[in-house]
């Protein structure tokens, strides 16, 4: 249901994205760090569904807010002429590959452990067959 | 439970609509700013460089305008310069021509004297007819093509009459460029004018007013025309 969902989302979003008219240069630095800041929020998403802890009012909150919280900081980083969108950027990537990690982690230990049990399961069964 | 699922899953659809579309957006943005050509260069860049390219102008502009003023003042220059050159050739035309430098044309008179049998023309005739036509107003004057200028004499020796230090001798023609009535009635007046006056004495004289008369310009040596001692007192 969710992944129907999320595909079904993603489409609707590339046809309204190519269709839409292009945005000025001037703004496009904005929505390339609110676009950063929304992916972040969807890996730390993934991340809490995988530790059974996803919550989706914090989901939406960071994921509207962090977007445009990274939007203001870049608009003052130009007021001030200094490149704040390069501290959110950081931190923002930084938490990508933090979540990535735990999420490769997860599936890979998923694996690891599906595969011992099946190999316990073989080896019992085996046993099993021995005794009759 | 299923309905709490109905509403995550929409709501996720939702933000992915939101997310994908924002992203497709900018991914097109960066692809058309790419073809134009300024990928490189930030916001910032550019405003340094118009700013810097814009005083450049401001500079040049600035040039020009001073060099344009400084053709304006030559140019200038040049008109007044070719003015006062136009204004001494007029002065020197006029100079020449009052000092007979020229050749002139004009209405006037031409008056010949001829020997006859009983009487010679003499110097002292001739010095006589240019002193009238000088009253009445003749701006050039010559006899037998000798121009009478400032300094020009009409002198009797052994016998030959002189003009200009060059001898002449009858028939002398004398033309006098002017007035046409008033050269032709001072010389032409009853009894005491000077044509009746010396046909009287005897000596032969006729007069023809022309409508085109030239006038030679001065043509004897430099002698008349030089000031060897007398200097322009200040």
């Amino acid at each position: 249901m969710i992944f129907i969902a999320i595909i079904v989302g993603s489409i609707i979003g590339a046809l309204i994205g190519i269709n839409i008219p292009t945005i000025s240069y001037t703004y496009s630095g904005y929505l390339a760090i609110a676009i950063i800041a929304a992916l972040d929020s969807v890996f730390g998403g993934i991340t809490s569904t995988l530790k059974k802890n996803f919550d989706m009012k914090i989901f939406l909150s960071g994921f509207f807010v962090n977007a445009i919280l990274a939007m203001a900081l870049t608009y003052l980083g130009q007021k001030l002429n200094l490149d704040i969108y390069l501290a959110a950027l950081v931190v923002f990537v930084w938490r990508m590959f933090d979540n990535l990690g735990t999420i490769r982690r997860y599936y890979v230990e998923k694996i690891t452990t599906r595969k011992i049990i099946a190999k316990a399961e073989a080896t019992i069964k085996k046993a099993n067959e021995e005794q009759k | 439970m299923n309905r709490e699922k109905i509403a995550m899953s929409i709501t996720i659809g939702l933000v992915c609509v939101l997310l994908i579309s924002i992203m497709f957006a900018q991914f097109k943005t960066v692809e058309q700013t790419d073809i134009t050509g300024i990928e490189t260069a930030r916001e910032e860049e550019l405003r340094e460089m118009l700013a810097s390219w814009k005083s450049k102008y401001e500079e040049v502009n600035q040039k020009v305008e001073e060099t344009t003023h400084k053709i304006d003042e030559y140019k200038d220059k040049a008109a007044s310069i070719e003015e006062t050159n136009n204004l001494l050739d007029k002065e020197l035309l006029q100079t020449d021509k009052l000092v007979g430098k020229t050749d002139v044309t004009g209405e006037g008179v031409i008056i010949s004297l001829t020997d006859n049998q009983d009487t010679q023309i003499e110097d002292t005739d001739l010095l006589k007819l240019v002193n009238e036509l000088k009253l009445a107003g003749a701006e050039a004057i010559s006899i037998n093509d000798k121009r009478i200028v400032n300094m020009s004499e009409i002198v009797n020796v052994n016998g030959t009459i002189l003009v200009n230090t060059e001898r002449i001798t009858s028939p002398y023609t004398v033309k006098a460029i002017g007035n046409q009535k008033y050269l032709s009635s001072a010389l032409s007046l009853k009894n005491s004018g000077y044509i009746d006056k010396y046909t009287s004495y005897g000596k032969t004289i006729s007069m023809s007013v022309e409508k085109n008369i030239k006038i030679l310009a001065y043509s004897g040596g430099k002698n008349l025309m030089e000031f060897r001692y007398a200097k322009e007192a200040k």
